[in-house]
């Protein structure tokens, strides 16, 4: 038996399409936040930012690839990691399997970070990936896009003490708390017009949760996320889980 | 001039703080889903039900692996498809093995069903280059005990589908061609996702969603809802390694 409150199909069936209302409120309220995204501004960038990649020196315009959009993942991997952030990483297992498919649809997707282009080789093929990573190195682009902190921003978030969260993430990417939190994630979306890059959409923190397919996975699982109320962080680089479990 | 409307950083940040409240409200929302969700009664599979793996015939619960809760998506390869799986599914389950490690570190099996004869779904499963387990429904009653797969009697009873089959658009003509398979026979497969519980010895159905609904397509239409333009309405898809160029 199970703690779990059993039902027989036919009270199944009708509370499950009970929730399929709500389900389907919520796909509309979905469909109407793509077309508000839609209508944001573009907004042309003035400076020109460089990166260096696998293949040399690039412009964020050369970074587009020949195609009209670009989409960026900011992955935390800063220039004093030793390794990329556990949780970006376990995002970014997910990328090489759409390239093609965003890239036939005249969409181009890398990432970047501000360690040196080294080190992001180094990682990425550690981890087996082979999507494009660009470093910011030197570049203002991560701190003009609000990605990445100065130590004086960094100190005054870590005033009352870094949560057990960060500093084992810190631990693992070889920073320490402050160093760790010089960086942040997000997802960024430039259009290519008239040869100007242009940004049209930023998002960060619980804003990139749909790119955790886990968590899409998990959330139609019998247990959800289970993750308590407090969650020791679970997330693992996956060549660091523990074999058994 | 780009043919979008262009706007200045400031009037970019006061747009987007304006999307910030209703995507908060979506996610509230979505997290009160998560819960109802979870509330759902579960209700014991009373049938025993073999199937065939990779690994030769499996009952439902050796599908789990040593785990307790199993999650699968049904991906429309049905019997009379001569071509393959259809370019949609395929596409969606293009980005199911980044996530597979960490789910399976959370207690979830996840895997792929169809009701093509296994050898057909392992030699796609190769050239797709997929690592998920892929089983079969052939001549199994579970996907049509389970709402997955329509017996061509249920069909003609679903006056929606006869509607399909009667007056296809262009682009499911077009999809018919792809999966090598008459409408008649291809919509009788339901693309969506189904969960199961094990408990001491007792396995239970928690939930099932099939399309449409956002999450039963592919995860690159997150990003593709994020991106500055916007795509065809016609929902056309192609295998990763068919695009026309």
């Amino acid at each position: 038996m199970t703690e779990h409150r059993i039902g027989t199909r036919e009270e199944w069936e009708a509370e499950r399409s009970k929730l399929l209302e709500r389900e389907k409120e919520l796909t509309r309220l979905n469909d109407e936040l793509a077309r508000q995204r839609s209508e944001l501004p573009w907004v042309p960038l003035d400076k020109e930012y460089s990166f260096e990649t696998e293949e040399g020196t690039r412009t964020l315009a050369e970074l587009f690839d020949g195609r009209s959009q670009l989409v960026v993942y900011n992955f935390m991997f800063g220039p004093e990691y030793e390794a990329g952030c556990p949780v970006c990483s376990s995002i970014a297992d997910s990328f090489d399997g759409v390239l093609a498919h965003l890239a036939a649809r005249d969409v181009t997707m890398i990432c970047v970070s501000r360690a040196p282009i080294e080190k992001l080789l180094a990682y990425r093929k550690r981890m087996g990936w082979s999507f494009n990573w660009a470093s910011s190195e030197g570049s203002d682009f991560n701190f003009d896009f609000g990605r990445s902190h100065t130590v004086e921003e960094v100190s005054s978030f870590l005033e009352g003490g870094a949560s057990p969260g960060v500093s084992k993430f810190a631990a693992e990417c070889g920073t320490d708390p402050a160093g760790f939190l010089e960086e942040g994630p997000g997802l960024t979306a430039f259009a290519l017009a008239d040869g100007r890059a242009h940004l049209t959409y930023a998002s960060t923190a619980r804003g990139l949760e749909p790119l955790m397919v886990y968590y899409g996975v998990l959330d139609r699982a019998p247990m959800g996320r289970n993750e308590g109320q407090s969650p020791e962080p679970w997330f693992r680089r996956h060549d660091e889980y523990a074999t058994v479990g | 001039m780009p043919e979008h409307t262009i706007g200045t950083e400031e009037e970019w940040q006061a747009a987007r703080e304006e999307l910030a409240q209703l995507e908060a409200e979506q996610g509230e929302r979505n997290a009160e889903i998560r819960k109802r969700r979870r509330e759902l009664p579960w209700v014991p599979v009373e049938k025993d039900y073999e199937f065939d793996t990779e690994e030769g015939r499996k009952t439902l619960a050796e599908l789990f692996d040593g785990r307790s809760q199993l999650l699968a998506y049904n991906v429309m390869f049905g019997p009379d498809y001569e071509l393959g799986a259809c370019p949609g599914c395929t596409s969606l389950a293009d980005g199911l093995d980044g996530a597979l490690v960490h789910l399976r570190h959370r207690d979830v099996t996840p895997i792929c069903f169809s009701r093509a004869p296994i050898d057909r779904l392992l030699a796609y499963k190769q050239r797709m280059g997929w690592q998920f387990p892929y089983v079969s429904t052939y001549e199994s009653e579970f996907p049509f005990d389970f709402g997955l797969a329509m017996t061509e009697k249920q069909a003609q009873g679903v006056p929606e589908v006869q509607e399909m089959i009667d007056n296809p658009p262009g682009w499911l003509e077009e999809w018919s061609a792809q999966v090598g398979a008459e409408l008649k026979d291809g919509l009788r497969e339901a693309p969506g996702w189904i969960a199961f519980a094990r408990e001491n010895g007792t396995v239970y159905h928690t939930y099932t969603v099939t399309a449409p609904d956002p999450f039963v397509a592919p995860y690159f239409n997150f990003l593709l809802d994020r991106t500055p333009k916007p795509q065809p309405e016609a929902p056309r898809s192609w295998r990763k390694d068919e695009y026309p160029d």
